[in-house]
């Protein structure tokens, strides 16, 4: 069968023998390690036996889906955690001991009332929130979770329990504004607004009138409709409100999968900064040239050229060819540079790995550049191909970016995004030249390398750039 | 990316151009393909299949001919050599409009142009109007296929000295032909005509005719052409030829002196050469060899991201081996594993005259003079009841083996419908079966296969039938 770990997909093989009783993940699942693909078993075991133990596993392709779901809850925790921090102004004083009832429907029976803050009370940091909030001891409650864990449904059982009342937040009635219903034909308003509220059902007296002579206009119905429709609003501006808003759900494979999460990750963990230089590229476009019209069996491009001169720069400045080992908080610092390239495929994009890029020819490098950007696309690259890198080049300027930022690969340290070879207008001894340039910009993880320490790299690179003689030797 | 950047583009839309297009394109390549006049190239419209139409009318002007063996009376038999013609078009248009499907269908971009290296990755495509543009890809495959080689005392005028494109859509039967070149090309259409009730003449410079095949075979093929009414001239040079109105002398110099043959029409297939001109590979230094391109055994050339494939690369000039480099090549690029070089002794050549000839591997000839230890099979197919029953059992098979390991190094067959035979040597080949493997495989009764069991049966001194 064939596995996509990520952006690569590789057959496995069954390390024992038997029939494919029962298949239970489907096509393009993403299970969680130690998850169940399929039973086999030996043609002796009757289907009766495979479907018992397949019901004991926990019986149908859901085993596996509910592991993936039960993961979310807990990032969504850490997000709550994290907005508590920058919460509303503390609304303790609302509940002080004697109050048996507080706003919104709570009502917390006395032997359930105090809040305490304490290492050993263990719960949801949601549950944690509302017990502050609605002055409730935690102590006096149990919870249902793992390990114990007090969830919000175990505060409000436990005070239900009590006689007291914690209403059902998933039932509670919309808070939106109610509508007016009045006549809205004596309201002035241009005719334009007039018949956008009539055609999206908007009574007039729920608008604003920013209009002249106090009439409500276009944008003032507009708005309406905006805070009522607050997704569609954005390309429904002359739409039919009714209809919704055209699309094609596009399933994300698994690399697009990988892609996300992990530049989610980097660019959540990783704190960017980025240092911005321009290169002069002519010495190394005419090296280029030069090595192009006499070697048949070299086709350098200037990435080729580029990526050999950051190679120097990494050697010469090693702290940024660098992996961060977050677990173990140390900084893997590497003696060759092995450079990822990031190369564009369809629906996706994929990093191989140009090994010891200083210790290579140019001629090497290209040549290797040529073969994995074309294995890349036909999907047949090794693990070790593109797993790994102590450092990455993004370059767009193929298709004319003059300049942009990316987003640091993990657990690199850092990127350099390289933009297009162009003409510019240059300041040379007081003078405005013309000169081939190209923009580079570094994205580097702080937690690992500092602003100057990526200065250094880029005054490096520049150098290996506009000097290229130094990196033939 | 633009849309002048590919990842893969080929030159020329023939038997390798469009195969190694369509492969790039499934496995992910977004591939371009170029081509100057028409997709399929010679093979679709001026080779392979057109010939094969008219052969079929010809196969059928023969069975009238043995009709009273069956018991047929036929009164007069009108021919239409232009319906011929027509039908023969007709399949080359359909299978030209399936290769536009394909490539459609594998979204390949069709440019419709000349191409010429400008540099290397770079092409600029000059369409019919003059439109010049520019395109760009990693890896560019030259399979430009190749051409009529013209005589210099002989140009080709495309009325009474033909090419094979004339050949292929005459406008009456001539009452006499003359074929210059006694190769696969050159045989066929004698052995067209011959069928059609033309007075043909057949004259190659060398000492057999379809120089490439078995002595052997080459012998008994001259043979039954002679017998058909064929005049067969073998070591003989066409010095010069002289037109008039309506004839062309041709001055033929053999061992016994010069003798002048008239002829209504004279075609000349001496051979083809390839079409590497015009496509900027000299100024891009790309090497060739004898006018072909050369390249390694994964089809590169000297220059970095420059490959060709089929007749431009190299002979043996046939279709199914432009295919199959074109596989190879496209494979080898793509990084897929297993990919095996081409081995030359694995490619079956077949020849539709009549009798048709097939044959892969060494030559009885060639295993001699590299000095291998061979037994030698053969067998009549007048031997073979099927043969008999069809009324056809002209030809013969013969199969040699190497002596230590049984392993089978060629196979020649000679007779009715052959060509299609010959794909059972070439998988036993590839498999590497042995004289005894092949004597175990039970052949089906009655067939002419029965005739290739008998000869491995033969080269082990154990034929039954014979």
């Amino acid at each position: 069968m064939k596995l996509k770990p990520q952006k690569s997909s590789m057959l496995l093989e069954a390390p024992f023998d038997g029939l494919l009783r029962k298949i239970i993940a489907n096509d393009g699942d993403t299970l969680v390690v130690g998850g169940i693909i399929a039973i086999c078993a030996d043609a002796q075991v009757s289907d009766a036996e495979v479907e018992a133990f397949a019901q004991s596993l926990g019986g149908t392709p859901a085993v596996t889906e509910n592991k993936a779901v039960a993961a979310v809850p807990e990032k969504v925790d850490v997000a709550q955690v994290e907005t508590k921090v920058q919460a509303a102004p503390k609304q303790n004083s609302v509940g002080n001991g004697s109050k048996a009832v507080t706003q919104g429907g709570y009502s917390i029976p006395d032997e359930l009332q105090g809040y305490q803050q304490s290492d050993d009370i263990f719960a949801t940091p949601h549950a944690l929130k509302l017990a502050e909030k609605h002055n409730v001891n935690l102590a006096q409650i149990t919870g249902s979770g793992r390990e114990g864990r007090i969830s919000v449904q175990d505060i409000q059982a436990a005070v239900q329990a009590a006689g007291g009342s914690w209403p059902d937040v998933r039932h509670q009635a919309s808070t939106k504004a109610a509508k007016s219903k009045a006549d809205d034909s004596d309201v002035l308003a241009t005719p334009v607004a007039r018949r956008l509220a009539k055609q999206w059902g908007i009574n007039l007296h729920d608008c604003r009138a920013s209009g002249s002579r106090g009439r409500v206009c276009k944008e003032d119905v507009e708005a309406v409709y905006q805070r009522e429709n607050p997704v569609q609003a954005q390309h429904t501006e002359y739409a039919h409100p009714t209809e919704s808003a055209k699309f094609t759900t596009v399933a994300m494979n698994g690399m697009r999968k990988a892609i996300a999460a992990r530049l989610q990750a980097a660019k959540r963990n990783a704190p960017h900064f980025r240092l911005t230089i321009d290169l002069n590229v002519e010495s190394v476009q005419a090296l280029r040239q030069q090595i192009n019209s006499t070697v048949p069996q070299v086709k350098l491009s200037i990435n080729d050229m580029l990526i050999k001169a950051a190679a120097a720069a990494l050697i010469k400045v090693p702290q940024v060819n660098v992996q961060f080992d977050e677990e173990n908080q140390q900084i893997l610092q590497f003696e060759q540079a092995d450079i990822s390239v990031a190369v564009a495929i369809e629906n996706g994009l994929i990093t191989p790995i140009i090994k010891a890029a200083n210790r290579k020819s140019l001629a090497q490098i290209s040549n290797d550049m040529r073969d994995l950007a074309t294995r890349a696309k036909t999907g047949k690259l090794a693990p070790d191909e593109f797993q790994g890198g102590s450092f990455s080049i993004s370059n767009l300027g193929m298709l004319g970016i003059q300049q942009f930022d990316a987003i640091i690969n993990p657990p690199q340290g850092a990127i350099l995004a390289l933009g297009a070879a162009e003409k510019r207008a240059v300041v040379e001894n007081d003078e405005i030249v013309v000169r081939e340039m190209v923009t580079a910009t570094l994205s580097c993880d702080h937690r690992v390398i500092d602003g100057a320490l990526g200065a250094q790299f880029l005054s490096a690179f520049k150098q290996f750039v506009e000097n290229p003689a130094l990196i033939l030797v | 990316m633009s849309d002048t950047q590919f990842d893969l583009v080929v030159i020329g839309a023939g038997p390798g151009g469009y195969v190694a297009a369509i492969r790039a394109a499934q496995l992910g390549l977004k591939t371009a393909i170029v081509e100057k006049q028409h997709l399929g190239g010679v093979c679709l419209n001026w080779g392979c299949i057109p010939t094969k139409a008219l052969l079929s009318g010809a196969a059928l002007a023969q069975q009238f001919k043995h009709a009273g063996q069956f018991g047929f009376t036929l009164n007069a038999i009108d021919f239409d050599i232009q319906k011929l013609v027509h039908h023969s078009r007709q399949v080359s248009e359909q299978l030209v409009q399936g290769i536009g499907q394909l490539l459609k269908k594998n979204q390949i971009t069709v440019f419709n142009a000349a191409a010429q290296f400008i540099a290397k990755e770079q092409l600029e495509l000059t369409d019919a109007n003059g439109q010049k543009q520019q395109i760009s890809a990693p890896h560019i495959i030259v399979a430009t296929g190749a051409r009529a080689a013209n005589l210099p005392h002989i140009p080709v005028d495309g009325h009474q000295v033909w090419s094979y494109k004339e050949a292929l859509v005459p406008e009456q039967l001539p009452k006499s032909l003359l074929v210059i070149g006694s190769g696969a090309i050159g045989s066929e259409f004698a052995s067209l005509y011959q069928d059609l009730g033309c007075q043909v003449t057949l004259v190659d410079i060398a000492k057999q005719i379809l120089p490439s095949e078995d002595i052997e075979v080459a012998k008994y093929v001259q043979k039954q052409f002679e017998q058909q009414g064929m005049q067969v001239l073998t070591e003989a040079t066409v010095k010069k030829i002289e037109t008039d109105q309506a004839q062309v002398h041709c001055h033929i110099e053999t061992a016994t002196g010069v003798q002048i043959i008239t002829v209504e029409k004279v075609l000349s297939a001496i051979g083809v050469k390839p079409n590497a001109e015009n496509l900027g590979l000299e100024a891009l230094g790309v090497e060739l060899e004898n006018g072909f391109i050369k390249v390694d055994s994964w089809c590169k050339t000297n220059i970095v991201g420059v490959y060709a494939i089929g007749d431009v690369a190299g002979a043996p000039c046939l279709a199914h081996k432009a295919s199959h480099e074109a596989i190879l090549c496209v494979e080898k690029i793509a990084g897929l594993d297993h990919v095996h070089a081409l081995d030359r002794t694995q490619i079956p050549g077949c020849i539709f005259t009549h009798p048709q000839v097939a044959s892969i591997g060494l030559t009885e000839q060639k295993a001699k003079a590299a000095g291998l230890n061979i037994n030698v099979g053969k067998f009549p197919l007048q031997a073979n009841g099927k043969a008999l029953a069809l009324g056809d059992s002209a030809g013969f098979i013969k199969t040699i083996f190497s002596q230590e390991t049984g392993e089978l190094l060629g196979a020649h067959m000679v007779g009715h419908e052959v060509t299609e035979h010959i794909q059972g040597f070439a998988i036993a080949k590839y498999l590497e079966a042995t004289d005894e493997s092949l004597a175990q495989v039970i052949f089906p009764h009655p067939t002419l296969s029965e005739a290739m069991h008998e000869s491995v049966l033969s080269a082990m001194q154990r034929a039954i039938h014979i």
